[in-house]
């Protein structure tokens, strides 16, 4: 007796010595469930590396607050607070500096420059938001022309220009988020001409407004506002011309709304995208809409500041507040959530403004620690990311494989139950599929499943099913006509 | 129990016979107050079977979150505060029927939610989505029917006419409104009370 005690003993303390100790990660990763719960998820990317100004020896940064990854994979860092931007070679070791540009007039600096981007042409274009500008300049830096403060009817003579992010299209078109600007984003075409406002949504007039509108006088009708104020923060362009904007200045009562009420529409939306026209055509049919945290207290919404889309319409947005990057597939659906606020530790954010992607590595440009944080996609990232891209281009065998390998290592992911129950449903096994959409919690699909599945299964047991209904309804006649001939006798 | 019995059968002919049915049920002594008690009990079973086993697509509760007691509170407490608030009105507007009365009335006006809903739950297990609108259909017929019973039975009790039970049914919800206000007055000024009293005790004995 007392030598098993002993044995076990030390194959305890065996057990307890072999476990190795886990490599502490500095944020826990998460997702959403249909309940608008947080459910625990395995770490979809990680962080790596940090870049700042002194490993690029160019001295530290300085309030940077955008960054900007060009088509030949060169980082472009608006590096605010030194007037400065920093261009980091493809190497992500070295670094050049355009500090000042020469034109006609003489020598110019940047004053507090918030914007960078870079065309496919590699043309430069930088928000020089101190000096009321938007500069251009060629790859090599050189001054091609500058774009000042547009003028137009519907701008106030008092309107102090400060562009902040921008945006160029193929066409040369040239979108503009400016600070304290509400009425959208500002459009000037190739020329830099002032076209107008675009992106703010319309007013959806509610029957007291229509009737408030049929009284009022005309001089009234004309102040009443077209548009609800929006005002954005950033602006991205994908590779097929949609712009993703988002804004900080929704409130928490209309976000919490939005995520009760399951919203799909952009009344409330912290994230659009844009059409060429200034339309809305973001999809949200996931469980909740794409607002960054679901489960919100204290009166603190995340407050979205900047996305990054990859091919495939897979889209990730920075959360300034909590510093953490919610990554959504191109229907709506989160995909995984990683980042966090904190202390010194690489991984964490003090004021995250600014993300980027270089392939299927995240940037996230931190304003307050002046860095950047390189993450990497994890074994889990990347499965999860191959299955949804595979889903949609329509591989639904080799992506069965990758979601069966998503759900071996989280069995809370609600997507990798929905296309395993897709791919049985493909196969016509209807009632495996069922309870893999019971599991997914999507009732649209199970229901298609199950109208399939009632059909196979009244067709092969329609006799049973007949005679369950005749053998009722039969005595039930039978017994009638029986009682009918007694009263009758009655009588 | 074989009167409690008979009773919860004549439900079946009540719905389809208000008129008669609440005469009877109250003139002729068709209904008790044990059997009124089990109409509630039923429903109550009723809800939550229907909270736990409506088929997927049309349960939007999330499973993990069944509380029994509020379940049941959520049906007894505005059953009561109907019921005593129904009596507090009656009784000032020459209302014929007693608190028993009220109570048998507004519990057998209750059955269609029974009868409707047990069918309701089996059914939605076999339909789909788009079939959906049949589910919503029975679904407000059983809330409009033990309505319309709710406001049939009140005038049939109290032999009013239906213009005064309209007005009367307005005032009992306002009646409703005003207990649960006192109600709510009740236990925060308890609570004062006590928090008062607590801190007196604690000045003291700290004191001391």
């Amino acid at each position: 007796m007392f030598k098993t005690i002993v044995v076990l003993f030390v194959f305890l303390f065996l057990i307890s010595v072999s476990i190795p100790a886990r490599a502490q990660e500095p944020f826990f990763s998460y997702t959403y469930d249909y309940w608008g719960e947080p459910v625990a998820a395995p770490h979809a990317y990680l962080p790596t590396e940090r870049l700042d100004g002194l490993s690029l020896g160019v001295g530290c940064f300085r309030i940077p607050r955008d960054l900007f990854v060009s088509d030949d994979g060169r980082l472009f860092v608006a590096d605010t607070g030194n007037n400065r931007i920093v261009i980091v070679g493809e190497d992500l070791k070295s670094a050049t500096v355009i500090e000042n540009f020469q034109t006609q007039a003489g020598v110019e600096q940047f004053n507090q420059p918030e914007g960078v981007f870079v065309t496919r042409g590699g043309d430069i274009y930088i928000a020089d938001t101190g000096n009321s500008r938007i500069i251009h300049l060629d790859g090599e830096g050189g001054y091609v022309r500058t774009i000042g403060a547009p003028v137009a009817d519907i701008i106030p003579p008092d309107f102090v220009f400060q562009p902040s992010k921008l945006a160029v299209d193929e066409a040369g078109r040239i979108y503009i988020v400016a600070t304290g600007v509400t009425q959208g984003i500002m459009l000037l075409d190739a020329y830099g001409i002032f076209r107008g406002f675009m992106g703010a949504s319309r007013v959806t007039p509610s029957l007291i407004e229509i009737f408030w509108r049929a009284v009022a006088t005309e001089a009234q009708r004309e102040r009443m506002l077209l548009f609800i104020p929006t005002e954005y923060n950033n602006i991205t362009i994908d590779d097929e011309g949609f712009l993703y904007v988002t804004t900080d200045k929704l409130t928490f009562w209309d976000i919490n709304h939005a995520i009760s009420a399951r919203s799909r529409d952009d009344r409330v939306a912290p994230i659009r995208k844009l059409n060429p026209t200034g339309v809305d055509v973001l999809r949200r049919e996931g469980f909740h809409p794409p607002v960054g945290d679901i489960d919100i207290d204290n009166l603190r919404q995340s407050l979205l500041v900047d996305v990054s889309v990859t091919d495939y319409g897979i889209y990730s947005v920075l959360d300034r507040r909590r510093g953490r990057v919610f990554t959504y597939d191109p229907d709506g659906n989160l995909l995984f959530i990683f980042g966090g606020t904190g202390g010194s530790r690489l991984g964490t954010f003090r004021d995250a403004v600014a993300i980027e992607r270089i392939g299927d590595r995240i940037l996230v440009l931190d304003s307050s620690r002046a860095i950047i944080t390189i993450f990497d996609i994890t074994e889990y990232g990347r499965l999860l990311k191959d299955a949804v891209i595979l889903h949609r281009t329509g591989e639904y065998e080799a992506s069965t494989e990758k979601w069966r390998e998503v759900l071996r290592r989280n069995s809370n992911s609600d997507l990798a139950y929905v296309g395993m129950g897709m791919a049985y449903m493909r196969k016509d096994m209807f009632s495996t599929a069922l309870n893999y959409f019971r599991l997914g919690s999507m009732r649209e699909r199970y229901s298609r499943a199950f109208q399939l599945y009632r059909r196979v299964v009244t067709g092969q047991n329609f006799g049973w099913i007949a005679a369950m209904l005749f053998i009722p309804v039969g005595t039930f006649l039978f017994v009638r006509r029986r009682n009918g001939k007694l009263t009758g006798k009655r009588q | 129990m074989i009167e409690v019995l008979n009773s919860l059968k004549y439900t079946f002919h009540l719905v389809f016979h208000p008129f008669d049915g609440f005469w009877d049920l109250k003139h002729e002594k068709r209904g008790n107050i044990k059997a009124a008690l089990a109409i509630i009990a039923m429903l109550c079973i009723t809800f939550i079977m229907r909270r736990q086993l409506t088929g997927f697509i049309f349960n939007l509760n999330d499973p993990q979150e069944l509380n029994i007691f509020s379940e049941v509170i959520s049906i007894l407490l505005p059953f009561a505060l109907w019921c005593v608030s129904n009596w507090s009105f009656t009784s000032l507007m020459e209302g014929e029927g007693g608190f028993k009365d009220i109570m048998i009335t507004t519990a057998f006006a209750l059955t269609p939610m029974i009868i409707i809903n047990l069918p309701l739950i089996l059914f939605s297990n076999l339909i789909t989505m788009p079939e959906g609108a049949f589910y919503r259909f029975f679904d407000s017929l059983s809330i409009l029917w033990s309505g319309a019973l709710l406001i049939l039975g009140t005038m049939v009790v109290h032999q009013y006419t239906l213009l005064k039970t309209l007005f009367t049914s307005v005032l009992i919800v306002v009646g409703m409104a005003v207990i649960i206000f006192i109600g709510l007055l009740f236990f925060s000024m308890l609570h004062q009370m006590y928090a008062f009293v607590y801190t007196v005790y604690l000045e003291i004995s700290l004191r001391m």
